[in-house]
C-alpha cells in the first residue's frame, strides 16, 4: 500500500513534539470555539492566520494548527447544543434533538460521552477515507484544464448557494459580492485599478482575513449586543461523563454508518455537515423504524450525526487539498491561509508537498485522540468556561480580533475597513443574505479570473471552449443539478420531528 | 417592509451600476459577469419582496452605535494613542456594553491588553503601535 507507506512517513512530521503541540492546542482552541457563542471556527481560524504567519512558523505545522481548530470545533459544537440546546453551528442542529432531551432525562454526561465517541469514531474512519480518496482524486484532476477549474469553481458556488438554506437569489446576490470584494485592487494582468475609490489602501486589494473577522466577528458583536439577555443559563452537569462498553456497542453500526454519509456528503462542495447530520439522523430512524426513541432522547440520534458532522469536516478537506476549491466558508479560509503560507493546494499538492498532505493527514490521528482525551475525562473544564461571563468574552474576543486584523497588514486602516464589513455583515444577517458565499466569492475570485482568461485566451477568444471537454460539461451539468438538490432534500428529511430545514451555510 | 427591501436593491443596483463602468476588454469580463450576477439577483429580489425585517428596539440600536462608534474610534486612534490604552478603553466600553461593572471591564481591557502585548510582541515579535503620541 502506497498511501500506507506515505501515512507512515507522515506520522514522523505529526509526531515531532512542536507539531504534537500544535495538533493539541488548535484542537483545544476549536473544542473551545465550537462551544462558546459569538467565536466560532471560521472566527478564530481567521484571527489565528495572520499570527501563524507572523510566528513564522513552517507551512506544514500552520496547517495542522489551523485544521485542528476546525475539526476540534465540530467536537465542542456538542457541548453547548447538548447541555445547553445551543447549537453553535446549524450541522449540530439535529444533534439537539435527543442530545438535549436526553439532559432533560438526567442523561447528559451518557450524551456527552456518545457523542465523544461518535466524534472519535467519524474523524478517524474519515481521516483514512482522505488517505485513500485523496490520491486517486488528485490523480484524476490532474487532467483539468483552466476551463474545467472554472466550471469547477462555479459548481462550488451553484453548491453552496444552494446548500446555504437562504433563497438562491440572495446567495447569488452574497457570492456576487464576494466576487466583486475580490476584483477590489490592481488588477494583476494589466495592472489598471480597479473599484478603489481613489484610496491608496485598496490598492493592494482587500485582505480576506480583513474582510472575514469583520463580517463574521464584528457582525456577531452587534448581533450579540442586539440580544437582551446579558448572561446565559449557567450549565448544570448532570450525571457521569462515562458510558458503558455495552451501550457503545450498541451505537457501533450507527457510528459507522453516520462516517459513511458524513463522509460522502463532505466530499461535495457546499453540503458540509448540516447536510451531513441530517441525513444521518434521519436514516438512523429509518433503520431503526419502531424500536427507535428518536426526539426523547434516543442516543442513536446524537450518535448518528455528531460522526456524521465530524466525518464531513474532513471530507471537505478533500476537494480542498486536491483540487484547490473549498465548499464552505471555512474552507474557503482555509485556502486562502494556505495561499498565504505559499503552498498552492492542486492536483500537484500530493507530488510537491508530501511532508505537508500526509503529515497533515497523520497529525488528524494525533488531534482527534487528544480529543476523545478532553472530552471524556476533562469534559468539565469546557463546560466551566460556558459559564465566562459574555462582557468579558465578547471583548476579549474583539480584542484579539483587532490584533489580527491589525498584524495582517499593520495598518489601522484596516481596522475601520474591518469594521464597515461588520456593519456590512450585520445588515446581511438582517436581510438573511447568507454570509459564507463572501469569503468563497473573494478567496476564489483571483482563481476563477485567472482561470477564465487563461481559458479564453488558449482558445483565441472563443467562449465557447468552457463547454467544450466532457469533464467541464458533466461539472456545468452537476452545477445546475446542485441548485435542484434543495428541493428534493428537503421532500426528504421532512419528517424530521419539530426541525426546520437546515440554514446558515456556516458549518 | 416593502421600502426596506427596495432599499436592499437599490444597493444593488448602486452596486451594478458601478460594475458596467469597467476599464478596457481584459479585466472587464469577470466583474461584468458579477455585474450580470447581481442583476438577475436584484431583479429576482425585487419580483418577490421578501416580508419583514426585525429592526431592534431603540436600546440595543444604541449599544450597537456605541460598539459601531467603538471600533471606528480605535481604528483612528491607535496610531496615536497606542495600543495599550486604545485596547484598554475599547475593551472597557464593550465590557459595559454588554451589561459588566465598570470597573471590572476597565481592568478586563488593562489586563488584556497587556498579556496581548506581551504575547504579540515579546513571544511573536509582532510590532503593535506604541503610539506617535508618547514617542514625541
Amino acid at each position: 500500500m502506497d498511501s500506507l507507506s506515505h501515512l507512515i512517513s507522515g506520522f514522523g512530521v505529526a509526531l515531532q513534539p512542536f507539531n504534537i503541540l500544535l495538533a493539541a492546542g488548535g484542537v483545544g482552541v476549536g473544542t473551545f470555539v465550537g462551544m462558546l457563542p459569538g467565536i466560532g471556527p471560521i472566527n478564530a481560524i481567521a484571527i489565528l492566520i495572520p499570527v501563524t504567519f507572523a510566528s513564522g512558523m513552517p507551512a506544514e505545522s500552520a496547517l495542522i494548527l489551523l485544521v485542528g481548530i476546525y475539526y476540534g470545533s465540530q467536537y465542542g459544537n456538542s457541548i453547548s447544543t447538548i447541555l445547553l440546546n445551543v447549537p453553535g453551528t446549524a450541522s449540530a442542529v439535529v444533534t439537539a434533538i435527543d442530545g438535549h432531551a436526553m439532559t432533560r432525562e438526567g442523561r447528559g454526561g451518557e450524551a456527552l460521552a456518545i457523542s465523544a465517541v461518535a466524534s472519535f469514531v467519524g474523524g478517524t474512519l474519515s481521516i483514512l477515507g482522505l488517505v485513500l480518496f485523496a490520491p486517486l482524486l488528485a490523480s484524476w484532476a490532474i487532467r483539468f484544464g483552466p476551463a474545467e477549474y472554472f466550471a469547477l469553481m462555479v459548481f462550488a458556488f451553484s453548491a453552496l448557494s444552494s446548500f446555504a438554506g437562504a433563497s438562491i437569489s440572495r446567495a447569488l446576490a452574497s457570492t456576487a459580492f464576494g466576487l466583486w470584494l475580490a476584483t477590489v485592487g490592481l488588477d494583476p494582468n494589466s495592472a489598471i485599478p480597479r473599484y478603489t475609490f481613489g484610496q491608496i489602501h485598496l490598492l493592494d486589494g482587500m485582505d480576506f482575513v480583513v474582510v472575514t473577522i469583520g463580517l463574521f466577528a464584528v457582525s456577531e458583536v452587534f448581533q450579540l449586543l442586539e440580544e437582551s439577555d446579558a448572561g446565559q443559563a449557567a450549565a448544570s452537569m448532570t450525571g457521569r461523563v462515562a458510558i458503558s462498553l455495552r451501550d457503545l456497542a450498541a451505537n457501533g453500526w450507527t457510528m459507522i454508518r453516520g462516517s459513511v454519509i458524513g463522509f460522502l456528503v463532505g466530499v461535495l462542495p457546499g453540503a458540509g455537515g448540516t447536510i451531513a447530520s441530517f441525513l444521518a439522523y434521519s436514516a438512523e430512524e429509518r433503520v431503526a423504524g419502531s424500536t427507535g426513541r428518536f426526539g426523547r432522547g434516543d442516543p442513536r440520534g446524537v450518535a448518528g450525526p455528531e460522526s456524521a458532522n465530524n466525518a464531513a469536516a474532513n471530507g471537505a478537506l478533500i476537494p480542498l487539498l486536491t483540487l484547490g476549491v473549498p465548499g464552505s466558508g471555512t474552507t474557503a479560509v482555509l485556502l486562502g491561509a494556505l495561499l498565504g503560507l505559499g503552498v498552492t493546494p492542486g492536483p500537484l499538492l500530493l507530488e510537491q508537498e508530501p511532508d505537508l498532505f500526509w503529515g497533515l493527514a497523520a497529525s488528524m490521528y494525533v488531534g482527534n485522540a487528544f480529543l476523545l482525551l478532553m472530552n471524556l475525562p476533562l469534559v468539565g473544564v469546557f463546560v466551566r468556561a460556558l459559564t465566562i461571563p459574555r462582557w468579558l468574552l465578547i471583548p476579549g474576543v474583539s480584542a484579539l480580533a483587532f490584533v489580527a486584523v491589525y498584524a495582517v497588514n499593520t495598518s489601522a486602516f484596516d481596522l475601520v475597513l474591518m469594521t464597515l464589513f461588520g456593519v456590512v455583515g450585520y445588515l446581511m444577517r438582517k436581510f438573511d443574505f447568507p454570509l459564507a458565499p463572501v469569503v468563497l466569492g473573494l478567496v476564489l475570485g483571483p482563481l476563477m479570473e485567472k482561470n477564465l482568461r487563461r481559458a479564453i485566451a488558449l482558445s483565441g477568444g472563443d467562449w465557447s471552449v468552457l463547454f467544450d471537454s466532457p469533464i467541464a460539461i458533466t461539472l456545468w451539468g452537476l452545477a445546475l443539478a446542485s441548485l435542484m438538490a434543495p428541493v428534493l432534500l428537503r421532500r426528504w428529511t421532512n419528517d424530521l420531528p419539530g426541525v426546520d430545514a437546515p440554514d446558515l451555510g456556516e458549518s | 417592509m416593502l421600502v426596506l427591501t427596495g432599499v436592499a436593491t437599490a444597493l444593488e443596483a448602486w452596486t451594478f451600476n458601478v460594475a458596467f463602468m469597467t476599464d478596457p476588454v481584459g479585466p472587464k469580463a469577470l466583474p461584468l459577469l458579477v455585474a450580470g450576477a447581481l442583476v438577475v439577483a436584484g431583479a429576482r429580489l425585487m419580483a418577490r419582496p421578501r416580508s419583514t425585517v426585525q429592526l431592534p428596539d431603540t436600546g440595543p440600536a444604541r449599544r450597537m452605535m456605541l460598539a459601531a462608534a467603538a471600533f471606528i474610534s480605535y481604528g483612528l486612534v491607535l496610531p496615536w494613542l497606542g495600543f495599550f490604552l486604545s485596547t484598554t478603553i475599547v475593551v472597557g466600553v464593550l465590557g459595559v456594553l454588554f451589561g459588566g461593572p465598570r470597573v471590572g471591564s476597565a481592568v478586563a481591557g488593562a489586563g488584556l491588553s497587556a498579556v496581548l502585548w506581551l504575547l504579540f510582541v515579546m513571544v511573536l515579535s509582532l510590532p503593535l503601535p506604541i503610539g506617535a503620541l508618547w514617542i514625541r
